[in-house]
């Protein structure tokens, strides 16, 4: 065994070396695909984390005109409480708007704010977030009701801007990915032709078929070894350098997840490559 | 140690290689197999080593049937028959030592084991100063004798040569069967594919004659072909 195994790293280190140029084309290429699709799982968690928090909070308000009666508001407080789609609501009044605004607006803004000009306003949570949406429809056309802002909209749109980032993402993953994998098998079809002599002196002498096989497969698994291990310090440096804020920033926990999967599928390509070649082209 | 019994092969394009072959080769025997080429005495060898398989009949070597042999266990099978080829079969990049010892390593056998069978080895063959040779910088005797040594240093109870001196002067033709003799003489049975007919005459040792795929002659020290032998006179 133990013979074998030094046999084993010996081939495959010469394996690897003799074949630098090619393993290192194989290698790179793993390493930029995986990092996409190291870059892909991150956006991925970072959108989903951040529209679970955003869900969890998320508000409707319905503003009325600054000029509406106290018959129309208290239509609409009616309507409001009475939706089973409302969980809950707060009637802000007109002079607390205008001290809302004080604290939030720029003083060149406020300034010119008068309490009278202040919309009231009815802080609602939906009992379901989804539920934001229909609340905005249903309310936005009432009589003395300004308008209905929730940021379901912009998380929408948002959500669908990151979907097709990821999908070009992953898509142009996959076709690196297919790309490393016909590398690495190429690589190791080189690797089986330029010892073609001493594979069949080995099957004359009666090596048995693993004994003959293993060196090319460890060989494949190492390059994808290597070129997710790139592809990780990469999926880190981005993580590190440039790190997303406020709702986005991502936890350590995500960036090792992301970096576990990058590895296993790096390794994954690697076997599979090699697997490939020597069924393809070492006849044992 | 060897039986064939009924075998007949035909390869795939129709061309019949062998024809219902029956024989028998004894522990320690030494066979030559001639004949013309296309006789079918490289599938022969091929059957022995179960690179190929027969389409009818058995094929027993040390009783057992290899036809039967699962496929894992064909490796271990062909650790009990040295080959010797035509072309010698060396790797060009590792010394003579190391040539004969890759034989040994591939099977997995310890560092110690290599150590102590190569320079014994090399020392029958007579190539102990040359061991840190390369192939290429040996002549063609001496690399043939090289592969000897290699089909020979895991003491195989069969030892298979396809036309050995095939490409060698008379000289060196003679050191070979010289060699293979004294192997013969461990016990090891040897059986020789050739077309060296002053060889075959001078040795005496069994001849199987093969014609299209069918024995047509099995003598006991005979020699390379009576018909030749007619016209050569």
């Amino acid at each position: 065994m133990r013979v074998y195994f030094r046999y084993a790293v010996k081939e495959t280190l010469t394996n690897l070396w003799r074949n630098r140029m090619m393993t290192v084309a194989a290698i790179l290429t793993v390493a930029v695909s995986l990092s996409l699709v190291g870059a892909a799982l991150l956006l991925k968690q970072s959108a989903a984390q951040a529209s679970a928090q955003w869900q969890q909070g998320t508000r409707v308000t319905v503003w009325m005109q600054p000029n509406a009666t106290s018959s129309q508001v208290d239509a609409v407080r009616t309507q409001l409480t009475s939706s089973p789609i409302v969980k809950d609501c707060t009637y802000f009044t007109q002079a607390q708007d205008y001290a809302e605004a004080k604290t939030l607006l720029p003083k060149s803004e406020w300034e010119v704010l008068t309490i009278g000009a202040m919309p009231s306003s009815f802080r609602c949570v939906p009992t379901v977030p989804q539920d934001a949406f229909v609340i905005e429809s249903t309310f936005s056309n009432q009589p003395g009701v300004y308008r209905v802002t929730a940021p379901e909209q912009q998380i929408r749109q948002m959500n669908h801007a990151i979907r097709i980032l990821q999908v070009v993402f992953l898509i142009l993953a996959g076709v690196l990915l297919l790309s490393a994998t016909v590398l690495i098998l190429n690589t190791i079809r080189m690797a089986i032709f330029a010892r073609r002599r001493e594979v069949s002196v080995m099957k004359l002498v009666g090596a048995t078929n693993w004994f003959i096989r293993v060196p090319y497969i460890t060989e494949g698994f190492i390059q994808g070894l290597l070129g997710s291990a790139v592809a990780a310090l990469a999926v880190t440096a981005l993580h590190t350098w440039y790190p997303l804020h406020n709702e986005f920033a991502l936890d350590t926990t995500a960036l090792i997840g992301t970096n576990v999967v990058v590895v296993l599928v790096g390794v994954l390509i690697g076997s599979v490559g090699s697997a490939i070649a020597i069924r393809r082209f070492l006849e044992v | 140690m060897i039986r064939f019994e009924h075998v007949s092969k035909t390869y795939k394009n129709g061309t019949p290689a062998l024809r219902d072959v029956n024989l028998d080769i004894e522990k320690g025997e030494f066979v030559f197999l001639v004949g013309a080429s296309g006789s079918g005495k490289t599938t022969f060898l091929r059957l022995l080593l179960r690179e190929e398989l027969p389409d009818s009949g058995r094929i027993l070597e040390a009783g057992r049937d290899i036809g039967k042999l699962s496929k894992w266990r064909v490796p271990y099978l062909r650790r009990n028959i040295g080959c010797v080829f035509q072309d010698f079969r060396l790797l060009p990049n590792k010394s003579v030592f190391d040539n004969v010892a890759f034989a040994l390593e591939v099977i997995g056998r310890p560092r110690t084991t290599v150590e102590s069978q190569v320079p014994q080895i090399l020392e029958l063959v007579g190539l102990s100063d040359k061991a840190k040779n390369l192939p290429g910088e040996l002549s063609g005797g001496e690399q043939q004798r090289v592969a000897v040594a290699r089909a020979f240093v895991n003491r195989p109870l069969i030892l298979l040569a396809d036309e050995p001196t095939g490409n060698l002067d008379p000289a060196n033709s003679e050191s070979i069967m010289a060699l293979l003799e004294r192997i013969n003489r461990t016990g090891t049975t040897v059986v020789m594919a050739t077309h060296d007919k002053a060889l075959v005459d001078r040795m005496r040792r069994r001849v199987i004659e093969l014609d299209r795929g069918e024995i047509v002659r099995d003598q006991v020290r005979g020699v390379y072909g009576i018909d030749e032998a007619a016209v050569n006179l």
